[in-house]
């Protein structure tokens, strides 16, 4: 989902900055509150942030004949909210910007936006609206990380339609046609980010079920029917 | 059953694997390159300007290599890796001393 160093014009690049900054700013106060206030979250998120780095790290292979990369902010988004994920996504944006050349400075504010904001944003709602339905919580937690996942590609998608004249395909078919490049080949991909990281989660909740009550991520009833006690 | 969980998170994994493994072999145009080279590709198609000739706004560092691009990008998944053992290992710990 990395938008190349110049590859959008200049006003769309400080556009999707100046969108980003006040989730970023945000983000730190949140994160330094987490850090003072609520020191024994801080290995779940050492553990949510890893997670980040090291599936966006995995270029996979897809159905589409090109490969993609999970995002693995779903998870991070659901234990502590979309704000401190904007921060650790972000961190990992801009290493991959400064020594991998994948997206730039330039364009890590659009980046920003599309992975560390929309996406864990995204999955954090949807989190939100089944946290207290009927639904299996790994299977909560797995369509909130895969929707996270697989949003980040179609925020990506729109930025670019938005930045690049559209041509003889209009803005719809050019929307499209980024659609079929990064969204197609995230769904397996999202499927998969999904089920590893509602597997992770259950590893969590199997070591640690009082944080997650504590952290209030889901009630003591929804865990204990999950883990079928 | 104890193991469900693991077995379906493998059954998943072994089905990408698999269509990854249908989609080389069916398609040898299929070439894997990454979908972001591709988003790059189209935008060159549709602004008329070559990749190589994209000026960039902000310079930037690129590996000269793709075996220190790989390196590094193992270098931030093998970071991950160590964070993710130590938060687990903490919190195992953790819930032996509390046990006690």
């Amino acid at each position: 989902m990395h938008i190349m160093e110049g590859f959008l014009p200049p006003l769309w690049a400080a556009i999707w900055w100046i969108v980003s900054l006040p989730f970023i700013i945000y983000g730190f106060i949140q994160l330094k509150k987490t850090f003072e206030e609520n020191k024994d979250a801080l290995p779940l998120l050492g553990i949510c942030g890893a997670l980040i780095f090291i599936l966006s790290a995995l270029k996979l292979p897809s159905v589409t004949g090109s490969c993609s990369h999970p995002t693995g902010t779903g998870l991070s988004a659901i234990m502590f909210g979309p704000y401190i994920t904007t921060i650790v996504g972000f961190i990992v944006l801009l290493f991959q910007s400064l020594f991998l050349a994948h997206g730039g400075l330039s364009t890590l504010g659009a980046n920003t936006f599309a992975m560390a904001i929309c996406g864990p944003f995204l999955g954090y709602y949807v989190y939100r609206a089944l946290r207290n339905t009927r639904l299996n919580m790994y299977i909560t937690v797995f369509i909130a990380v895969a929707l996270a996942d697989l949003f980040t590609y179609i925020i990506t998608a729109l930025e670019l339609t938005l930045a690049v004249p559209a041509g003889e395909l209009g803005p719809g078919g050019l929307f499209a046609t980024f659609l079929g490049v990064f969204a197609i080949t995230q769904i397996p991909l999202a499927i998969l980010e999904g089920a590893v990281l509602a597997l992770v989660f259950k590893y969590i909740v199997d070591i640690r079920p009082d944080i997650i009550t504590r952290m209030r991520i889901f009630s003591e009833e929804k865990i204990q029917a999950a883990r079928g006690v | 059953m104890r193991y469900q969980f693991e077995i379906i998170v493998g059954i998943i994994v072994i089905l990408f694997a698999g269509a990854f493994l249908y989609t080389a072999s069916t398609n040898p145009d299929a070439e894997f390159e990454g979908s972001d080279g591709i988003g790059s590709a189209i935008i060159s198609e549709l602004t008329g300007i070559a990749e190589d000739d994209v000026t960039p706004l902000i310079p930037q560092w690129a590996p000269p290599s793709g075996e220190i691009e790989s390196g590094l990008f193992a270098l931030q998944a093998a970071f991950g890796g160590v964070i993710l053992g130590l938060g687990f290992g903490y919190l195992l710990g953790q819930r032996r001393l509390n046990q006690n």
